[in-house]
């Protein structure tokens, strides 16, 4: 029998390491610090000043400032809630300290500016601006901005989206779909392509043609769920089982959404 | 088959929407609706909606009688359903809504949906030392205590997101002011999830005060994108 070895080495470490996280140690990722992102006064006057702003102007109205790279109804902020600001809804400020760093998506080690290039791709189902073109260059100096006072290569906390514990149960759509319907359908509509109004997008598509590709992050359903559970419904985040926001994530994402622009059909 | 080009095929309609008031072509469930908000419904001691809400939804700002002219359908039926069920706390118009049947409901709702009137003066002017912060908790939110920006939810400028979402823009400050305090305090209740509840505990008085301020000081929405008869 392996597990009773296995067992006393995991009680053994767990004795070790009274407090449930180990401290960091040389060559691990050391322990989240906290961060909280300068007030909108701080944004200087001067051509940086002005840079920030209009970065913070894409990043709200998307369709508006950058509307030829964006292929859907989404803003930059319709996921990265707060304009970008609030933890666990992949701050700009955890992002902006966490390039240049290596995705698994693409193999490569990419840069901020190219990591954005892959939301208007996917994630707003378009096309990415050029690195060195207005839209990126406003919107890392948006991040760098909001970043002023953080560590570099350390992990903050709230950075990215929740990592969700690996479910008890396989995720099921069709327990989704009654989660979907009595706390999501009211915003994002029971067809799921979001809510209008006087003719502009009011509330986003979560699904359809106007909403996010298979590309995007949000097509996987560990991410959505992580997202969902912290944020959703809006000012009501954390109120969900993790079960539920595993089912409707699962049942989000079983609905048709454009097609992954890497994959030829 | 007409070979009309298709702008000229929609001239009369186009013209007769022009010049015929609205209510020319408001359906039967709207002139009942009418009716009843001109007269009540018949029953005896039944009051006029028409007597705070005015007929055309106007509201009355100086006792705090909401404008309802151009809100969702939706919206009204399920506001008078919680009157009466007593999920909103309205004691006055409880009574006035008792004796309503499911169809008057309806009527009335269909009636206050579709028409138009324009904003009445409200108590006193906007106080310019709350509508900075109003205006930033109504576009920006108050993140660091859970509270979204009102626009998230109420659409751009408070606009309305129909059908379950009131525009609240142009809305009377009394009535706005009163519906948080009712929402913070647990006299309302009738809000999906609570969505309300929370946010309005969240806010402080002043907080709450300067967001009522801000909302009043903007002018209403012709909703839903009907032709406006006023206009």
């Amino acid at each position: 029998m392996r597990y009773p070895a296995m067992l006393l080495l995991f009680s053994l470490v767990a004795a070790l390491f009274p407090a449930g996280l180990p401290p960091a140690r040389a060559g691990e990722s050391p322990r989240p610090v906290a961060f909280s992102p300068p007030a909108d006064r701080e944004i200087p006057a001067g051509p940086f000043g002005d840079l920030v702003r209009k970065g913070e102007k894409i990043f709200t109205q998307t369709g508006k400032y950058a509307g030829k790279y964006v292929g859907n109804d989404l803003t930059c902020e319709s996921c990265h809630l707060d304009r970008g600001r609030k933890p666990y809804a992949a701050p700009l400020w955890g992002a902006y300290v966490s390039y240049p760093r290596f995705r698994s998506k693409n193999m490569k080690v990419s840069r901020l500016g190219e990591r954005i290039q892959g939301c208007f791709r996917f994630s707003m189902n378009g096309t990415a601006p050029p690195l060195e073109g207005d839209t990126i260059r406003s919107i890392v100096a948006y991040s760098f901005w909001m970043a002023k006072g953080a560590p570099v290569g350390t992990p903050l906390e709230g950075t990215g989206i929740l990592r969700m514990a690996p479910p008890a149960h396989i995720p099921d759509p069709a327990r989704g779909r009654k989660v979907y319907e009595a706390r999501c359908a009211l915003c994002h509509s029971a067809d799921g392509l979001g809510t209008s109004s006087g003719g502009e997008v009011g509330f986003p598509p979560v699904w359809g043609p106007r909403s996010y590709n298979r590309g995007a992050g949000l097509a996987k359903v560990a991410k959505l769920a992580g997202f969902i559970k912290m944020n959703m419904p809006l000012s009501r985040g954390d109120t969900l089982s993790n079960r539920d926001a595993w089912d409707v994530a699962a049942y989000v994402d079983s609905q048709p959404r454009p097609a992954d622009p890497r994959k030829k059909s | 088959m007409s070979r009309t080009s298709p702008s000229f095929r929609f001239l009369p309609l186009s013209l007769f929407l022009l010049f015929f008031p609205l209510q020319s072509w408001a359906g039967e469930l709207e002139n009942l609706g009418k009716r009843i908000a001109q007269e009540g419904n018949g029953s005896p001691g039944s009051i006029a909606c028409m007597e705070c809400h005015r007929l055309h939804g106007g509201g009355m700002p100086l006792i705090g009688s909401p404008r309802i002219a151009g809100q969702p359908q939706r919206y009204i039926e399920h506001e008078i359903l919680g009157v009466r069920a007593g999920t909103r706390y309205a004691p006055i118009m409880a009574g006035v809504v008792s004796n309503l049947s499911r169809k008057e409901i309806r009527a009335v709702a269909s009636w206050y949906a579709i028409v138009r009137t324009p904003k009445l003066p409200d108590v006193s002017p906007p106080d310019p030392t709350l509508l900075t912060l109003g205006k930033r908790i109504a576009r920006k939110g108050m993140w660091r205590k859970n509270v979204p920006a009102c626009v998230l939810c109420h659409g751009a400028d408070g606009r309305g997101i129909p059908p379950h979402f009131p525009y609240i823009k142009g809305q009377n400050k009394g009535y706005l002011l009163r519906q948080l305090i009712a929402f913070a305090f647990l006299k309302r209740s009738d809000d999906p999830q609570g969505l309300m509840r929370g946010i309005a505990r969240r806010l402080s008085p002043m907080e709450r005060q300067a967001v009522a301020e801000y909302f009043s000081s903007l002018t209403p929405p012709p909703a839903d994108g009907l032709p406006d008869p006023k206009q």
